[in-house]
């Protein structure tokens, strides 16, 4: 009887865990859009996921579109399922991380009645339901990267990322680029912490890179990178944030952010659907410097301004010649 | 520069002991509960469930004593609820280790979400701030070069880990109450046959345990960090278990596992200069865990084996 109780309580107690983090949202009329975001990670990283969670809000407020927000927790197993569950209740399913690239080449196909964005991995000929974003974050971090470089007293600088994949590194060569366009003799060390859930190893990562003389460290490594701003603020040194405008976390040591505009670049192609009827399915759609959807933050303007309107204008003249060609920004793609 | 000199510096030392004392801390909880045969494989969730408390005391009631004092709190509480479960239920200690790293994980991001309404990361606001734990700067030890900087200016629970280091082992091994303690685990009928309740023994340590493990989380998140962050213990209690079982429950020998294991992470962090890939340094830890493991084993089934030599 006993065994029986606690049986029963344990099942209880992981049943009510997983409980709190389903999100159940109620069903309303069908005259609307309806918009399932799934992510593959959670919100709450103050970057990329909620960033994408601040793009299906806004999508919402317009008040013809019914959204709903999945998160998968990291939980691999749950991709597919989620997947096809929203694809199944859903017009657009909204698939934000690298990690559904599977997933959707299998089942995007299956499922060709729903309309399918694919954030942060270019997949092609899968079908013309699918359409794909990835983001030149390589030209953004490009830069932070010079804005590092010219306000290093040390010339040397530091990039921390979660993990040595591809992705990852696209932001740290362009940073790295950005870094040596600034100060031909500038030094970047880059760090994996191996994690995105760590912010301990992030501040040990980012303390050895302050003791070893880099004063500017560069985060992509999301909640490990909370760290990070702990780690210059012991040190009286600095930090620059990443995709969303992270300045307001710490403004006196995080002096910018490289902003990837994951929200923004969601409303744009449901926006083009919902009022002209467009959709640009089967091909992969690269966001880069001209669309905006990438670019350099600097907080609210009230806030401490480590970077200069001169240094601002460098920067301004840099996007330009960005986008005209005049400076090709390298890849760690291909 | 020399660059063997910028991995061995004395940054490597401070990060080896800041990356042990959670460890420590939580393996000193972990091997209460062993010495009375009722492993608890729970400390992971225990550790992040006292992690969020001291954050939640820290900031509503106005200073870190207010945060320690809540983490030690609900350590009490999930330590008394294993017991429960365990001793009174009988149910299987490992099932119950799971459900509770499960459950804290859920309920954790859930209080987080309600309570501070931010997803993910809470790192306090003006109005209302995180109190970190003192880092306790002692007079003339701070003046010794190089040792100074090690054994002064850590934060408060860092001393207190050492402190309970030297504690735990003169319970468990210079006190009656600790004989029973061991007694309770290794030959339950024996300590009845005394007089004394085993079931007793097993609540001592299962509260004991809860009591580490709020001590661990709250030096996650007050003296480590100043942060809550979701999932922050990062497998920290299950490096704990490993480092008591490769300690064999020996408070100083956790101690040890739990600086090797430190000195091993922070190495790891520290090779990355050399180009080495990050994916086998980080993997570094882990590896270190299994090879402990097997050795343990090996060491333990070594002694066994000499054993039933003498008595042939």
């Amino acid at each position: 009887m006993k065994k029986m109780i606690s049986l029963v309580l344990s099942v209880a107690m992981v049943l009510m865990s997983v409980m709190v983090l389903t999100n159940c949202g109620p069903k309303e009329s069908d005259e609307k859009l309806k918009v399932a975001v799934v992510l593959a990670g959670a919100t709450g990283d103050r970057s990329f996921y909620d960033s994408a969670n601040e793009g299906l809000q806004q999508l919402i407020k317009r008040g013809d579109v019914q959204g709903s927000l999945i998160e998968c927790q990291n939980d691999a197993s749950m991709f597919t399922t989620n997947l096809i569950s929203a694809a199944e209740n859903n017009d657009v399913v909204v698939a934000v991380g690298w990690e559904f690239w599977e997933a959707l080449a299998e089942y995007a196909p299956q499922l060709p009645d729903t309309k399918f964005i694919f954030v942060d991995n270019g997949l092609d000929g899968v079908g013309d339901n699918l359409l794909s974003i990835t983001y030149a974050q390589n030209e953004g971090s490009f830069l932070v990267g010079y804005i590092a470089g010219k306000l290093s007293t040390t010339g040397k600088v530091g990039a921390i990322g979660g993990e040595d994949s591809e992705t990852i590194n696209d932001f740290i060569v362009g940073y790295e680029a950005g870094a040596k366009y600034a100060n031909p003799n500038a030094v970047v060390q880059t760090r994996y912490a191996g994690t995105y859930e760590d912010p301990a190893r992030g501040k040990e990562l980012a303390l050895a890179l302050y003791d070893s003389g880099c004063d500017i460290v560069f985060q992509v490594a999301s909640r490990t990178g909370e760290g990070v701003f702990e780690a210059a603020a012991e040190r009286g040194l600095f930090a620059i944030g990443v995709d969303s405008d992270q300045k307001y976390i710490n403004p006196d040591v995080i002096i910018c952010s490289m902003v990837k505009e994951v929200g923004q670049s969601i409303v744009y192609p449901i926006a083009g659907l919902l009022d002209n009827g467009t959709w640009n399915g089967g091909h992969i759609w690269v966001a880069d410097m001209s669309t905006g959807m990438v670019d350099v933050g600097y907080g609210d303007p009230y806030m401490t301004q480590q970077v200069d309107n001169a240094l601002k204008a460098e920067v301004e003249q840099i996007k330009a010649d960005i986008i005209s060609g005049k400076i090709e920004v390298p890849t760690a793609f291909r | 520069m020399s660059s063997i000199q910028s991995v061995f510096s004395i940054g490597l030392f401070q990060n080896t002991l800041r990356t042990a004392t959670p460890v420590v801390l939580a393996g000193l909880g972990v091997l209460m509960t062993d010495h009375v045969g009722i492993m608890n494989i729970g400390m992971d969730g225990m550790m992040l469930c006292g992690a969020f408390f001291a954050v939640l005391g820290s900031c509503f009631l106005g200073s870190w004593v207010g945060g320690l004092a809540l983490a030690l709190a609900i350590g009490l509480l999930l330590g008394a609820f294993f017991g429960l479960f365990v001793i009174e239920f009988k149910s299987d200690e490992y099932i119950i280790g799971v459900a509770l790293n499960i459950f804290a994980g859920g309920l954790t991001v859930f209080l987080l979400r309600t309570i501070f309404g931010v997803a993910g990361a809470f790192s306090g606001t003006s109005a209302l701030p995180i109190h970190p734990l003192p880092i306790i700067n002692i007079p003339l030890i701070r003046d010794i070069p190089v040792l100074g900087s090690l054994l002064s200016g850590n934060t408060l629970l860092v001393y207190v880990s050492w402190l309970m280091v030297l504690l735990s082992y003169v319970l468990i091994y210079r006190t009656p109450l600790g004989f029973w303690m061991r007694a309770a685990g290794e030959n339950p009928e024996a300590l009845r046959a005394a007089g004394k309740s085993p079931d007793r023994m097993k609540y001592l340590a299962s509260v004991l345990c809860g009591l580490f493990s709020g001590l661990a989380g709250a030096h996650l998140s007050l003296g480590y960090l100043t942060m809550f962050t979701e999932n922050m213990s990062a497998s920290r209690g299950f490096i704990a278990v490993a480092c008591v079982i490769f300690g064999r429950s020996d408070p100083r020998k956790v101690f040890m596992a739990a600086l090797l294991f430190g000195f091993i992470d922070a190495f790891g962090l520290r090779v990355q200069t050399y180009n080495i890939s990050s994916n086998l340094t980080s993997l570094a830890p882990y590896m270190a865990t299994v090879i402990m493991m097997v050795l343990g084993a090996w060491l333990k089934q070594r002694k066994q084996w000499r054993l039933a030599k003498l008595e042939r």
